[in-house]
């Protein structure tokens, strides 16, 4: 669903991504992990041609679209529908004034759904949220339910890849083990292609299959993520795993 | 006798209580405070910093009710370390610190920054030319600065990087002074306090030693937070109950999120002392260990 080759990320002629592979099949997880600055998001959103302003060569295919060569018009077809981008606050993105089940259904409409209400329905079941929660604005839900309701219309939308960065930092423990339930559970029973940001090494080892670990921009080592996390090679790997507390 | 105690307090905004009834004891070694968002720890953490007057009960720095003690020994005894985010960022961080220092004490600003491990020559940036990690140390040192008995921490790490938390709770760990540290945190609390305090919907419902606590939960929600935590190579973290029930404004108010809640449940749990812990449950004895 994803592969990447050489991708390079620069802003100013200064690279901040340089990632020479990565694959995501269908049901399968790979994280990158990192600190703050290390490019991990900025090659997230490089997928989904959301670096405005920045140079971008190598070879990126996402749902067997080429993002870097196809135009506008194709590159919106797989944005939000077949590939869905999870944030860290969904709150923040999601509009203020909009109560959540207009703004699923006015989603659904611009990609050119019909089925809005069965569509809906089943959705909110898969991320086990109570359809009541469509009626309310952004503000009246708590950050694990406006997470899963970014993981709902990404299902309503009918993805195949979720592509997610830090979906979980900024919610309590329990609500964190809610949410990557579901996002566990969706990825067998819909087979989704999970690519998932996060610094939380922990987590990462819970979930995913693959790992890259990624410092200043470049992947510095990569692997099955029960090798990588049980016998790293690299020294900023060791690193990670050292200062878990 | 302990430097801070809250004694029965209810604190709230306006006429709504968010803390109930909360009897806790800054001891040596460090305490923590744990809970979701939400759980009444930031509000109780104002109350010991003297933010906050309680509804009913009281808080006692020393043998003095806190509102009638003299502010300026227990500015000088208590401080807090709130996120980075918390320093003025058009000042200087050396003239941040310099800030609290007594007027013929301001040469100690490179004294503090070291102690912090700062270079000194940082004294002259401003709070947005130092990273997160730098920022918190700036704010660890203007609170050292007048030489407090107790740091009153409130999720100092949370926003930093696994390397660079690490290195701030080394330097937390050296430090000469009692702590009192809110968090959500597990593990964090581990490393720091010998003591901790579970907080649920504003109500203490299990507190003892941390060790005991997160090895042996007698409360469900404490089990439900130490099951949540992920482990490195563990299985995949266990949500238990239902988060997104709203606590139960009558009986256990996490009755309607806990898996084990019976008809019992109805009527207020008392908190009771079992194996060397306080808990507020029902039903604690039927809580698995593992």
């Amino acid at each position: 669903m994803i592969e990447v080759r050489d991708l390079k990320v620069r802003y100013a002629g200064r690279t901040v991504a340089d990632v020479p592979e990565l694959d995501v099949g269908a049901g399968e997880c790979v994280a990158i992990v990192g600190e703050s600055g290390s490019g991990k998001s900025t090659t997230l959103l490089a997928l989904l041609g959301l670096t405005e302003g920045a140079e971008v060569s190598g070879r990126v295919r996402v749902c067997g679209v080429d993002v870097l060569e196809a135009p506008p018009r194709e590159l919106r077809r797989i944005r939000g529908a077949r590939a869905a981008l999870v944030l860290q606050s969904p709150q923040a993105a999601l509009s203020p004034a909009t109560r959540l089940g207009v703004l699923m259904r006015r989603a659904l409409r611009l990609h050119g759904r019909d089925d809005g209400e069965p569509a809906m329905a089943l959705a909110m079941e898969a991320v086990l949220l109570d359809p009541a929660i469509l009626r309310r604005y952004p503000h009246e839900v708590s950050g694990g339910q406006a997470q899963r309701f970014a993981i709902a219309l990404a299902i309503a939308l009918g993805a195949e890849v979720i592509l997610a960065d830090e979906p979980t930092s900024a919610l309590d423990v329990t609500v964190q083990a809610e949410v990557v339930g579901v996002l566990r559970r969706l990825r067998v029973e819909r087979d989704l292609a999970l690519l998932l940001v996060s610094h939380d090494l922990a987590l990462v080892s819970t979930i995913a299959d693959r790992v890259l670990v990624m410092k200043d921009g470049a992947v510095v080592e990569s692997g099955p993520a029960a090798r990588v996390l049980a016998e790293p090679a690299h020294p900023y790997t060791r690193e990670l795993l050292e200062a878990l507390p | 006798m302990t430097l801070l105690r809250a004694e029965a307090v209810t604190l709230g905004y306006g006429r709504r209580p968010v803390v109930h009834d909360v009897t806790l004891d800054i001891t040596e070694g460090g305490v923590g405070l744990i809970g979701e968002s939400g759980s009444g720890k930031t509000t109780l953490a104002r109350a010991f910093l003297g933010l906050l007057t309680p509804i009913s009960g009281n808080i006692w720095y020393g043998d003095q009710i806190l509102k009638n003690a003299d502010l300026r020994a227990f500015r000088k005894d208590v401080q807090p370390v709130f996120q980075a985010e918390s320093l003025d960022p058009r000042m200087r961080v050396g003239r941040s610190v310099a800030e609290a220092l007594p007027r013929n004490a301001r040469h100690r600003v490179a004294e503090l920054l070291e102690q912090v491990g700062l270079d000194p020559t940082l004294a002259a940036r401003r709070p947005h030319e130092l990273s997160g990690g730098q920022r918190q140390r700036v704010v660890i040192a203007r609170a050292l600065a007048v030489g407090p008995r107790l740091l009153i921490l409130d999720e100092p790490t949370s926003a930093l990087d696994v390397t660079v938390q690490a290195r701030i709770l080394d330097l937390l760990t050296g430090l000469d002074t009692e702590r009192l540290l809110i968090t959500h945190n597990l593990a964090v609390v581990e490393r720091l306090c010998r003591t901790s305090y579970v907080l649920f919907a504003g109500r203490v419902v299990e507190s003892g030693p941390t060790g005991d606590l997160l090895a042996k939960p007698a409360h469900p929600y404490t089990r439900a937070l130490r099951d949540a935590v992920p482990k490195l190579g563990g299985p995949p973290p266990e949500a238990r109950g239902r988060t997104e029930a709203v606590p139960a404004a009558t009986g256990c108010a996490y009755r309607l999120r806990c898996p084990l809640a019976a008809p019992v449940c109805e009527q207020p749990p008392p908190l009771r002392e079992l194996d060397g812990r306080h808990v507020a449950c029902h039903r604690a004895q039927d809580v698995p260990v593992s």
